[in-house]
């Protein structure tokens, strides 16, 4: 534990995990609809997780009321941090709604860019991440630019992240998410399967949804099959 | 060497004061040096449970602010002259603990004393942190509800980084896990997790399963720990839990409704590892 006498902030480089809300047309109804509805399927993934407002799709779109968006968002539980992808006069409108402009590995603002999303390419597993302790609630492991083994049982409350695959030698009651600088090959393998969440580049599937799947004895593999994130025992 | 204990759990009011003054009176009586410390700074409640808070002159607090030497601090417990306690102090200031202040006061201790108990106040923040900071080993006590669960096993992850030991990179905290207020009845009945539930999750050696007793009320009522009482089942098992931590092997007890057959009673969980 540190000691009484330091300054008084620190300045730490992290990796935020943010989720990054695509919009695909703009009407607040219709958007606050579909928010609940997908919260609700997965509340403790969701509950205070930093939004970006991706606008590269309703770029032509004027008169979008940021202010208003941002209120629905944090009254559902989300933390609006920003936008990106949005034309200048939106990223003006949404700078002064309090929503500055992130750039986010993709470039954003400008117009012409309309060229498809490139794939992200395939990650090469250069390190791996070893951990044969087990992994306990409130903990948050990360494994950057590799893989994530841990060779112990992962609690509820837990939160493994890897970009590239996950192989847990025990329980998953945690969170597991791999892949998630979007590469769609990762993997996720474990002992027993009593996950709050498994996701595979962004595409995830929640505990409720876990558990209507029969339960398996053997080791497990998680994986993206058609978007698809698919369960199968080993 | 002193061995430094910290009685821990996150969740507030799980039987943490309890247990250290039970665990405190049971070394003294095998015959162990033994201090006991209220880390819970504001809320003192240790020297009510141990019956001498009209004995209190001077706290940790006191100590480490230098307004008292640790002797004048300590009060010898009335039923074992192998037992001291070092209450805390009813001064709201928190921050009246820092690292190196509590790391003298442990020195000192460890110098006279086999076993230094220290009472963590709930919570994870800094108290807590201090508490176990310095510890080689943890009792986590834990009832059998979800949240109790998940608060000792967050705590469980602290105790694997925000040690002295994990700093320096040296042997982990060896960690022992104490279910208490165990209601067989009620585990049956499903409004309670049950041991193998909670063992599933927290994985960590079991030292005991005090059951839910009136016997602890009426024991912090007359200030006489519950230890003591040796007709009662929850003293009993206080008793069982000291003889664990000694590396005795015990049968455990009061884990099965009472009803059930003796031999059932007697089945045996083995602790994972002898810890002495
Ligand atoms: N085995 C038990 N059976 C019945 N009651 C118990 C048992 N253990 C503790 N209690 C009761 O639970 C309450 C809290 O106990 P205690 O003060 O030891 O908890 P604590 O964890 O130290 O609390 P805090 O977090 O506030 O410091 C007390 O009223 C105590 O009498
Ligand atoms: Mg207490």
């Amino acid at each position: 534990m540190a000691v009484s006498t330091r300054s008084s902030f620190q300045l730490k480089t992290s990796f935020l995990p943010c989720t990054i809300l695509q919009l695909n047309r703009y009407d607040l109804s219709v958007l606050e609809n579909e928010i609940r509805k997908t919260i609700s399927q997965a509340p403790m993934f969701f509950a205070g997780a930093p939004v970006v407002i991706d606008l590269e799709k309703v770029q032509d779109l004027e008169g979008i009321d940021f202010l208003e968006m941002k209120r629905l968002l944090i009254s559902n539980g989300l933390v609006p941090i920003g936008v990106r992808g949005g034309s200048e006069t939106q990223t003006k409108a949404a700078g002064n709604a309090a929503l500055p402009l992130l750039n986010l590995s993709k470039t954003t603002t400008v117009v012409e860019n309309k060229k498809p999303v490139e794939e992200p390419e395939a990650q090469v597993s250069s390190t791996t991440r070893f951990i044969n302790t087990p992994i306990r609630s409130g903990m948050q492991i990360y494994a950057k630019d590799g893989d994530l083994i841990v060779a112990a049982q992962v609690s509820p409350g837990a939160e493994l992240m890897a970009d590239g695959n996950i192989h847990i030698y025990g329980a998953l009651r945690g969170r597991a998410m791999a892949g998630v600088k979007g590469n769609t090959e990762a993997r996720i393998f474990c002992q027993t399967l009593d996950a709050e969440l498994v996701s595979i580049a962004g595409y995830y599937l929640t505990k409720e949804e876990i558990q209507k799947l029969p339960e398996q004895n053997s080791m497990i593999q998680i994986y993206l099959e058609n978007d698809q994130v698919t369960i199968k025992p080993i | 060497m002193a061995k430094i204990i910290v009685v821990t759990s996150g969740k507030g009011g799980v039987g943490k004061t309890t247990t250290s003054a039970s665990l405190a009176i049971g070394f003294a009586n095998r015959g162990f040096k033994t201090a006991v410390i209220d880390f819970d700074i504001g809320l003192r409640n240790l020297d009510l449970i141990m019956g001498c808070e009209r004995r209190v002159v001077y706290d940790f607090v006191n100590v480490i602010r230098k307004e008292a030497t640790l002797n004048q601090a300590l009060i010898k417990d009335k039923h074992n002259k192998d037992l001291s306690i070092l209450p805390a102090s009813q001064t709201r200031d928190k921050d009246a603990l820092t690292t190196e202040g509590v790391g003298e006061v442990l020195e000192e201790l460890s110098k006279t004393f086999d076993y230094i108990v220290c009472d963590s106040p709930a919570g994870i923040e800094r108290g807590a942190q201090l508490a176990m900071y310095y510890a080689d080993h943890a009792v986590v006590v834990t009832n059998p509800e979800v949240s109790s669960v998940r608060d000792s096993d967050r705590m469980l992850g602290l105790l694997s980084s925000k040690t002295k030991r994990s700093e320096e990179g040296r042997d982990p905290i060896k960690e022992h896990l104490l279910l208490t207020r165990y209601c067989p009845k009620r585990v049956t009945r499903g409004d309670m997790l049950s041991l193998a539930d909670v063992n599933e999750i927290l994985a960590i050696p079991l030292l005991g399963v005090i059951p839910e007793s009136q016997a602890v009320l009426r024991a912090s009522n007359s200030g006489t720990p519950v230890i003591l009482d040796q007709e009662s089942d929850a003293g009993q098992a206080y008793q069982d839990a000291i003889s664990r931590f000694l590396g005795e092997d015990v049968p455990f007890r009061f884990i099965e409704e009472e009803k059930a057959n003796w031999l059932k009673r007697m089945f045996r969980f083995k602790e994972k590892e002898a810890t002495a």
